[in-house]
Protein backbone atom coordinates (compact mmCIF):
# COMPACT_ATOMS: atom_id res chain seq x y z
CA UNK A 1 0.00 0.00 0.00
CA UNK A 2 1.28 3.20 -0.94
CA UNK A 3 0.93 5.58 2.19
CA UNK A 4 2.24 9.36 1.67
CA UNK A 5 4.97 10.89 3.57
CA UNK A 6 4.27 11.72 7.71
CA UNK A 7 5.14 15.08 8.08
CA UNK A 8 6.03 16.58 11.04
CA UNK A 9 6.41 20.29 11.75
CA UNK A 10 8.32 20.83 15.33
CA UNK A 11 8.24 24.63 16.27
CA UNK A 12 9.74 26.05 19.37
CA UNK A 13 9.55 29.36 19.33
CA UNK A 14 12.34 31.18 19.76
CA UNK A 15 13.36 34.13 22.75
CA UNK A 16 10.57 32.56 24.73
CA UNK A 17 12.31 31.18 27.35
CA UNK A 18 11.49 27.88 26.59
CA UNK A 19 12.21 25.49 29.04
CA UNK A 20 12.93 23.10 26.51
CA UNK A 21 14.37 24.23 23.33
CA UNK A 22 14.98 27.68 24.83
CA UNK A 23 19.01 27.44 25.29
CA UNK A 24 21.54 26.28 23.25
CA UNK A 25 20.23 23.92 20.74
CA UNK A 26 18.16 21.69 23.64
CA UNK A 27 15.03 21.21 21.86
CA UNK A 28 17.54 18.80 19.15
CA UNK A 29 17.23 15.76 21.10
CA UNK A 30 13.39 16.13 20.84
CA UNK A 31 13.67 16.39 16.52
CA UNK A 32 15.93 13.42 16.78
CA UNK A 33 13.38 11.67 18.55
CA UNK A 34 10.32 12.87 16.45
CA UNK A 35 12.43 12.24 13.10
CA UNK A 36 12.90 8.79 13.87
CA UNK A 37 9.20 8.60 13.94
CA UNK A 38 8.34 10.50 10.67
CA UNK A 39 8.78 10.47 7.06
CA UNK A 40 9.60 14.17 6.92
CA UNK A 41 10.52 16.85 9.81
CA UNK A 42 10.19 20.47 9.41
CA UNK A 43 11.72 22.24 12.07
CA UNK A 44 13.48 25.53 12.31
CA UNK A 45 17.07 26.54 13.26
CA UNK A 46 16.61 27.28 17.00
CA UNK A 47 16.04 23.65 17.46
CA UNK A 48 18.78 22.51 15.37
CA UNK A 49 21.50 25.11 16.37
CA UNK A 50 23.65 23.77 19.05
CA UNK A 51 26.63 26.36 17.97
CA UNK A 52 29.49 23.99 18.01
CA UNK A 53 27.00 21.11 18.14
CA UNK A 54 25.20 19.38 15.79
CA UNK A 55 23.25 16.13 14.07
CA UNK A 56 22.94 15.45 10.77
CA UNK A 57 18.97 14.32 10.77
CA UNK A 58 18.97 12.91 7.01
CA UNK A 59 15.14 13.48 6.68
CA UNK A 60 14.69 17.29 8.61
CA UNK A 61 14.08 20.12 6.64
CA UNK A 62 16.20 23.48 8.06
CA UNK A 63 13.36 25.96 7.46
CA UNK A 64 14.02 29.41 8.73
CA UNK A 65 11.24 30.72 10.71
CA UNK A 66 10.40 33.76 7.96
CA UNK A 67 9.94 30.88 5.60
CA UNK A 68 8.05 28.58 7.88
CA UNK A 69 5.70 31.21 8.00
CA UNK A 70 5.33 31.37 4.70
CA UNK A 71 5.05 27.80 4.04
CA UNK A 72 2.47 27.18 6.82
CA UNK A 73 0.40 30.02 5.05
CA UNK A 74 0.81 28.03 1.65
CA UNK A 75 2.86 31.15 0.08
CA UNK A 76 5.96 28.77 -0.64
CA UNK A 77 6.51 25.77 -0.60
CA UNK A 78 9.78 23.64 0.38
CA UNK A 79 12.00 22.06 -2.45
CA UNK A 80 14.67 19.13 -1.24
CA UNK A 81 18.28 19.89 -2.29
CA UNK A 82 21.38 17.87 -2.04
CA UNK A 83 23.34 20.70 -1.68
CA UNK A 84 23.63 24.38 -1.38
CA UNK A 85 26.58 26.78 -2.09
CA UNK A 86 26.54 28.85 1.71
CA UNK A 87 27.64 32.35 1.64
CA UNK A 88 28.60 33.71 4.44
CA UNK A 89 28.45 37.74 5.82
CA UNK A 90 30.21 38.67 8.70
CA UNK A 91 29.41 41.85 10.45
CA UNK A 92 32.35 44.57 10.30
CA UNK A 93 31.97 45.44 14.11
CA UNK A 94 33.84 42.15 14.58
CA UNK A 95 36.87 42.60 16.08
CA UNK A 96 39.93 41.05 14.04
CA UNK A 97 40.92 38.45 15.44
CA UNK A 98 36.95 37.10 16.04
CA UNK A 99 36.59 37.35 12.34
CA UNK A 100 39.33 35.28 11.71
CA UNK A 101 38.17 32.68 13.92
CA UNK A 102 35.19 32.52 11.93
CA UNK A 103 36.66 32.52 8.98
CA UNK A 104 38.62 29.47 10.14
CA UNK A 105 34.94 28.06 10.88
CA UNK A 106 34.11 28.23 7.69
CA UNK A 107 37.59 26.77 6.32
CA UNK A 108 37.09 24.49 8.30
CA UNK A 109 33.37 23.34 7.49
CA UNK A 110 35.00 23.11 4.14
CA UNK A 111 37.47 21.16 4.70
CA UNK A 112 36.39 18.44 7.40
CA UNK A 113 32.94 18.42 6.25
CA UNK A 114 33.08 19.42 2.43
CA UNK A 115 31.01 22.10 2.70
CA UNK A 116 30.29 24.19 -0.41
CA UNK A 117 30.83 27.95 0.75
CA UNK A 118 31.85 30.90 -1.77
CA UNK A 119 33.67 33.91 -0.70
CA UNK A 120 32.66 35.77 1.62
CA UNK A 121 31.63 39.17 2.08
CA UNK A 122 32.34 41.99 5.24
CA UNK A 123 29.35 44.17 5.35
CA UNK A 124 30.18 47.65 4.49
CA UNK A 125 29.29 49.37 7.83
CA UNK A 126 29.02 47.63 11.38
CA UNK A 127 25.16 46.19 11.83
CA UNK A 128 24.73 47.92 15.18
CA UNK A 129 22.86 45.47 16.99
CA UNK A 130 20.59 46.27 19.98
CA UNK A 131 18.86 43.82 22.14
CA UNK A 132 15.65 44.33 23.96
CA UNK A 133 13.38 42.47 26.36
CA UNK A 134 9.67 42.78 26.09
CA UNK A 135 6.54 43.48 27.94
CA UNK A 136 6.00 39.78 27.25
CA UNK A 137 9.48 38.61 28.87
CA UNK A 138 10.14 37.77 25.42
CA UNK A 139 13.48 38.87 23.79
CA UNK A 140 13.55 41.28 20.11
CA UNK A 141 16.01 42.82 18.79
CA UNK A 142 17.05 45.67 15.78
CA UNK A 143 19.36 46.33 13.54
CA UNK A 144 20.82 49.34 13.55
CA UNK A 145 22.12 49.02 9.55
CA UNK A 146 19.66 46.49 7.96
CA UNK A 147 20.73 47.99 4.48
CA UNK A 148 24.35 46.89 5.07
CA UNK A 149 23.09 43.51 6.21
CA UNK A 150 20.79 43.31 2.73
CA UNK A 151 23.57 45.05 0.34
CA UNK A 152 26.06 41.97 1.87
CA UNK A 153 23.66 39.48 0.77
CA UNK A 154 22.72 41.06 -2.72
CA UNK A 155 26.73 40.40 -3.20
CA UNK A 156 26.89 37.23 -2.26
CA UNK A 157 23.55 35.75 -4.06
CA UNK A 158 24.12 37.95 -7.71
CA UNK A 159 28.27 37.90 -7.76
CA UNK A 160 29.37 34.50 -5.62
CA UNK A 161 25.99 32.46 -6.62
CA UNK A 162 25.50 31.63 -3.20
CA UNK A 163 22.22 29.94 -2.72
CA UNK A 164 21.78 30.22 1.21
CA UNK A 165 23.56 32.41 3.40
CA UNK A 166 24.83 32.85 7.28
CA UNK A 167 25.41 35.92 8.49
CA UNK A 168 27.69 36.50 11.44
CA UNK A 169 26.37 39.90 13.62
CA UNK A 170 28.63 41.24 16.84
CA UNK A 171 26.29 41.18 19.56
CA UNK A 172 26.48 42.85 22.30
CA UNK A 173 29.15 41.45 25.21
CA UNK A 174 26.71 41.48 28.72
CA UNK A 175 29.18 40.03 30.77
CA UNK A 176 27.27 40.96 34.10
CA UNK A 177 23.82 41.13 33.05
CA UNK A 178 21.42 39.17 34.99
CA UNK A 179 19.59 37.47 31.81
CA UNK A 180 23.16 36.55 30.46
CA UNK A 181 23.78 34.80 34.44
CA UNK A 182 20.10 33.34 34.16
CA UNK A 183 20.39 31.82 30.63
CA UNK A 184 24.34 30.20 31.23
CA UNK A 185 22.06 28.43 34.08
CA UNK A 186 19.18 27.15 32.31
CA UNK A 187 16.95 29.86 33.17
CA UNK A 188 15.29 32.56 31.66
CA UNK A 189 14.89 33.80 27.89
CA UNK A 190 18.04 34.22 25.79
CA UNK A 191 18.53 37.45 25.29
CA UNK A 192 20.07 37.24 22.11
CA UNK A 193 17.78 35.07 20.07
CA UNK A 194 15.15 37.62 19.26
CA UNK A 195 17.69 40.25 17.62
CA UNK A 196 18.96 36.75 15.81
CA UNK A 197 15.31 35.60 14.19
CA UNK A 198 15.35 39.32 12.79
CA UNK A 199 18.22 39.39 10.86
CA UNK A 200 17.48 36.05 9.18
CA UNK A 201 13.91 37.19 8.57
CA UNK A 202 15.46 40.31 6.96
CA UNK A 203 17.24 38.31 4.89
CA UNK A 204 14.62 35.66 3.50
CA UNK A 205 11.95 37.90 3.23
CA UNK A 206 14.38 39.87 0.28
CA UNK A 207 15.62 37.23 -1.06
CA UNK A 208 13.95 33.64 -0.65
CA UNK A 209 16.69 31.72 -0.12
CA UNK A 210 17.79 30.12 3.64
CA UNK A 211 19.07 31.85 6.06
CA UNK A 212 20.39 31.52 9.55
CA UNK A 213 22.57 33.63 11.89
CA UNK A 214 25.35 33.18 14.42
CA UNK A 215 26.39 35.89 17.04
CA UNK A 216 29.71 36.28 17.29
CA UNK A 217 30.75 37.24 20.86
CA UNK A 218 33.67 37.28 22.95
CA UNK A 219 34.25 33.96 24.91
CA UNK A 220 32.72 34.26 28.47
CA UNK A 221 34.58 33.01 31.66
CA UNK A 222 34.40 30.35 32.68
CA UNK A 223 31.60 28.92 34.87
CA UNK A 224 31.98 25.77 36.84
CA UNK A 225 27.83 25.25 37.41
CA UNK A 226 26.82 26.03 33.47
CA UNK A 227 23.78 24.51 32.64
CA UNK A 228 23.77 21.12 30.18
CA UNK A 229 21.15 23.19 28.16
CA UNK A 230 23.51 26.15 28.08
CA UNK A 231 26.94 24.30 27.51
CA UNK A 232 26.89 23.63 23.46
CA UNK A 233 27.35 27.80 23.55
CA UNK A 234 30.61 27.73 25.49
CA UNK A 235 32.61 25.22 23.57
CA UNK A 236 34.25 27.05 21.25
CA UNK A 237 35.39 30.48 19.80
CA UNK A 238 32.05 30.55 17.63
CA UNK A 239 28.22 29.37 17.38
CA UNK A 240 28.82 29.17 13.14
CA UNK A 241 29.08 25.19 12.45
CA UNK A 242 26.06 24.25 13.18
CA UNK A 243 24.50 26.98 11.10
CA UNK A 244 27.04 25.92 8.12
CA UNK A 245 25.61 22.30 8.36
CA UNK A 246 22.02 23.52 8.67
CA UNK A 247 22.59 25.80 5.80
CA UNK A 248 24.07 23.46 3.50
CA UNK A 249 21.05 20.87 2.83
CA UNK A 250 18.14 23.53 3.60
CA UNK A 251 15.50 23.18 0.99
CA UNK A 252 14.94 26.16 -1.43
CA UNK A 253 12.02 27.98 -2.08
CA UNK A 254 9.21 27.80 -4.49
CA UNK A 255 6.59 30.08 -4.75
CA UNK A 256 2.63 28.82 -5.09
CA UNK A 257 0.98 29.96 -7.98
CA UNK A 258 -2.52 29.75 -5.49
CA UNK A 259 -0.67 31.75 -3.07
CA UNK A 260 -3.48 34.41 -1.22
CA UNK A 261 -0.56 36.23 0.06
CA UNK A 262 2.31 38.58 -2.67
CA UNK A 263 6.08 37.67 -1.66
CA UNK A 264 8.02 40.87 -1.46
CA UNK A 265 10.86 39.27 -3.75
CA UNK A 266 10.49 36.65 -6.21
CA UNK A 267 12.13 33.22 -5.35
CA UNK A 268 15.16 32.42 -6.82
CA UNK A 269 15.33 30.05 -9.68
CA UNK A 270 13.94 27.07 -8.54
CA UNK A 271 10.74 26.34 -10.13
CA UNK A 272 7.72 24.02 -9.02
CA UNK A 273 8.89 20.38 -9.57
CA UNK A 274 7.32 17.20 -7.62
CA UNK A 275 8.48 16.19 -4.66
CA UNK A 276 8.15 19.71 -3.69
CA UNK A 277 6.79 20.22 0.43
CA UNK A 278 3.38 21.97 0.55
CA UNK A 279 1.98 22.92 3.94
CA UNK A 280 -1.42 20.48 3.05
CA UNK A 281 1.05 17.82 3.37
CA UNK A 282 1.55 18.36 7.42
CA UNK A 283 -0.02 15.48 8.73
CA UNK A 284 0.97 17.15 12.49
CA UNK A 285 2.30 19.75 15.02
CA UNK A 286 4.41 19.96 17.68
CA UNK A 287 4.66 22.80 19.55
CA UNK A 288 4.80 24.34 23.60
CA UNK A 289 1.29 24.74 24.43
CA UNK A 290 1.40 28.28 26.38
CA UNK A 291 3.33 29.58 22.85
CA UNK A 292 0.37 29.12 19.73
CA UNK A 293 0.42 32.54 18.69
CA UNK A 294 2.71 31.97 15.94
CA UNK A 295 2.10 32.66 12.53
CA UNK A 296 3.01 29.28 11.34
CA UNK A 297 0.53 27.63 13.93
CA UNK A 298 -2.61 30.35 13.11
CA UNK A 299 -2.08 29.33 9.50
CA UNK A 300 -1.82 25.64 9.97
CA UNK A 301 -4.59 25.38 12.31
CA UNK A 302 -7.02 25.91 9.03
CA UNK A 303 -6.16 22.67 7.85
CA UNK A 304 -8.51 19.72 9.36
CA UNK A 305 -6.29 16.66 8.17
CA UNK A 306 -3.39 18.80 10.71
CA UNK A 307 -3.06 16.98 14.08
CA UNK A 308 -1.77 20.02 16.38
CA UNK A 309 0.06 18.57 19.72
CA UNK A 310 0.34 20.84 22.64
CA UNK A 311 3.20 19.97 25.12
CA UNK A 312 2.19 21.42 28.33
CA UNK A 313 5.86 20.63 30.28
CA UNK A 314 7.97 22.92 27.61
CA UNK A 315 6.62 25.50 29.70
CA UNK A 316 7.60 29.42 28.03
CA UNK A 317 6.87 33.21 28.56
CA UNK A 318 3.98 33.19 26.67
CA UNK A 319 0.76 32.65 27.78
CA UNK A 320 -1.09 31.76 25.00
CA UNK A 321 -3.17 28.35 25.03
CA UNK A 322 -4.74 26.83 21.90
CA UNK A 323 -8.15 27.32 23.18
CA UNK A 324 -7.53 31.00 23.71
CA UNK A 325 -7.25 31.20 19.87
CA UNK A 326 -10.27 28.49 18.95
CA UNK A 327 -7.48 25.77 17.99
CA UNK A 328 -8.39 22.88 17.77
CA UNK A 329 -5.27 19.95 19.52
CA UNK A 330 -4.67 17.51 21.37
CA UNK A 331 -2.63 18.21 24.90
CA UNK A 332 0.39 16.29 26.49
CA UNK A 333 2.16 16.80 29.24
CA UNK A 334 5.47 15.32 27.29
CA UNK A 335 7.54 15.01 24.42
CA UNK A 336 7.57 11.45 25.37
CA UNK A 337 3.88 11.33 25.37
CA UNK A 338 3.81 13.51 21.84
CA UNK A 339 5.76 10.72 20.40
CA UNK A 340 3.13 8.46 21.43
CA UNK A 341 0.52 10.43 19.91
CA UNK A 342 2.56 10.91 16.64
CA UNK A 343 3.18 7.01 16.33
CA UNK A 344 -0.85 6.23 16.76
CA UNK A 345 -1.88 9.20 14.06
CA UNK A 346 0.32 7.86 11.83
CA UNK A 347 -0.78 4.57 12.32
CA UNK A 348 -4.48 5.66 11.82
CA UNK A 349 -5.07 4.71 15.59
CA UNK A 350 -7.32 7.02 17.58
CA UNK A 351 -5.82 8.03 20.64
CA UNK A 352 -8.66 7.72 22.70
CA UNK A 353 -8.40 3.89 21.88
CA UNK A 354 -5.40 3.96 24.16
CA UNK A 355 -6.63 5.10 27.04
CA UNK A 356 -9.09 3.09 29.78
CA UNK A 357 -12.17 4.83 29.24
CA UNK A 358 -13.36 4.98 25.96
CA UNK A 359 -17.43 6.62 26.10
CA UNK A 360 -19.81 5.38 23.73
CA UNK A 361 -20.61 7.17 20.44
CA UNK A 362 -23.69 9.38 20.49
CA UNK A 363 -26.55 9.86 18.11
CA UNK A 364 -26.31 13.21 16.30
CA UNK A 365 -29.82 14.89 15.34
CA UNK A 366 -31.21 15.36 12.13
CA UNK A 367 -33.06 18.60 11.50
CA UNK A 368 -33.28 19.55 15.06
CA UNK A 369 -34.78 15.80 16.06
CA UNK A 370 -32.87 13.58 18.49
CA UNK A 371 -32.82 10.48 17.58
CA UNK A 372 -33.34 7.19 19.98
CA UNK A 373 -30.36 4.69 19.83
CA UNK A 374 -31.36 1.72 18.05
CA UNK A 375 -30.51 -1.98 19.40
CA UNK B 1 14.47 42.51 -7.04
CA UNK B 2 12.04 45.62 -7.76
CA UNK B 3 14.42 47.86 -6.86
CA UNK B 4 18.06 48.53 -5.84
CA UNK B 5 18.66 48.21 -2.35
CA UNK B 6 21.81 51.20 -2.61
CA UNK B 7 18.48 53.87 -2.79
CA UNK B 8 16.74 52.40 -0.20
CA UNK B 9 17.04 53.53 3.68
CA UNK B 10 15.35 50.79 5.78
CA UNK B 11 14.93 51.16 9.76
CA UNK B 12 13.82 48.41 11.94
CA UNK B 13 10.56 49.31 14.61
CA UNK B 14 10.04 47.41 17.63
CA UNK B 15 5.98 48.10 18.29
CA UNK B 16 3.37 46.18 20.45
CA UNK B 17 -0.82 45.75 19.20
CA UNK B 18 -3.63 44.43 20.57
CA UNK B 19 -5.86 42.97 18.23
CA UNK B 20 -9.55 42.21 18.82
CA UNK B 21 -9.72 38.41 18.82
CA UNK B 22 -11.64 37.10 15.73
CA UNK B 23 -13.78 34.31 14.70
CA UNK B 24 -11.00 31.90 13.31
CA UNK B 25 -7.72 31.95 13.67
CA UNK B 26 -7.07 32.97 10.08
CA UNK B 27 -9.22 35.48 10.42
CA UNK B 28 -6.67 36.77 13.76
CA UNK B 29 -4.25 36.16 11.88
CA UNK B 30 -5.36 38.53 9.08
CA UNK B 31 -6.47 41.52 11.99
CA UNK B 32 -2.70 41.23 12.98
CA UNK B 33 -1.28 42.00 9.48
CA UNK B 34 -3.50 44.20 8.67
CA UNK B 35 -2.80 46.32 11.60
CA UNK B 36 1.04 45.92 11.77
CA UNK B 37 1.03 46.69 7.85
CA UNK B 38 -0.41 50.39 9.17
CA UNK B 39 2.71 50.71 10.67
CA UNK B 40 5.39 49.46 8.58
CA UNK B 41 5.93 46.00 7.23
CA UNK B 42 5.82 43.19 9.39
CA UNK B 43 9.11 40.92 9.75
CA UNK B 44 8.14 39.06 12.77
CA UNK B 45 5.44 38.92 15.23
CA UNK B 46 3.60 36.93 17.79
CA UNK B 47 0.90 36.98 20.26
CA UNK B 48 2.32 36.95 23.55
CA UNK B 49 -0.76 37.09 25.82
CA UNK B 50 -5.17 36.64 25.71
CA UNK B 51 -7.15 38.92 27.38
CA UNK B 52 -10.02 36.47 27.59
CA UNK B 53 -12.34 39.74 29.11
CA UNK B 54 -11.96 41.83 26.76
CA UNK B 55 -11.23 39.29 24.00
CA UNK B 56 -8.20 41.30 23.18
CA UNK B 57 -4.91 39.16 21.55
CA UNK B 58 -1.70 41.39 22.47
CA UNK B 59 0.88 41.25 19.68
CA UNK B 60 4.29 42.48 19.82
CA UNK B 61 6.48 42.68 16.54
CA UNK B 62 9.34 43.92 14.25
CA UNK B 63 8.13 46.00 11.40
CA UNK B 64 10.39 47.37 9.08
CA UNK B 65 9.83 50.99 7.48
CA UNK B 66 11.62 52.30 4.64
CA UNK B 67 12.61 56.00 4.50
CA UNK B 68 10.29 57.95 2.75
CA UNK B 69 7.86 57.16 5.43
CA UNK B 70 10.02 56.66 9.03
CA UNK B 71 8.91 60.22 10.38
CA UNK B 72 5.44 58.43 10.87
CA UNK B 73 6.51 56.36 13.23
Amino acid sequence: MIQRPYTVVLIVPTGVGAAIGGYAGDALPVARAISAICDRLITHPNVLNGAQLYWNLPNALYVEGYALDKFASGCIGLQPIHQNRVGLILDQGIEPELRVRHLQVADAARATLGLNLTDYVVTDAPLNVELRTAASGASWGTIGNPDSLLRAAEVLIQQAKADAIAVVARFPDDLGSEALQAYRHGQGVDPLAGAEAVISHLIVRTFQVPCAHAPALMPLPLDPDLSPRSAAEELGYTFLPCVLVGLSRAPQFVESHKAKFQLPAPTQNFTSRRGDIWASDVDAVVIPASACGGSALLSLSRQSQTQIIAVEENQTSMQVSPEDLGIQAIRVNSYLEALGVLVAHRAGISAEALSPSLSSLHCLSVRGKPASRST
Amino acid sequence: MSHSLSTVTMTTHFITAEIDIQETPVQLQQAIEAELQKRGEPLRWAITRVDSDRQIAQVEAIVTVESDTAAAL
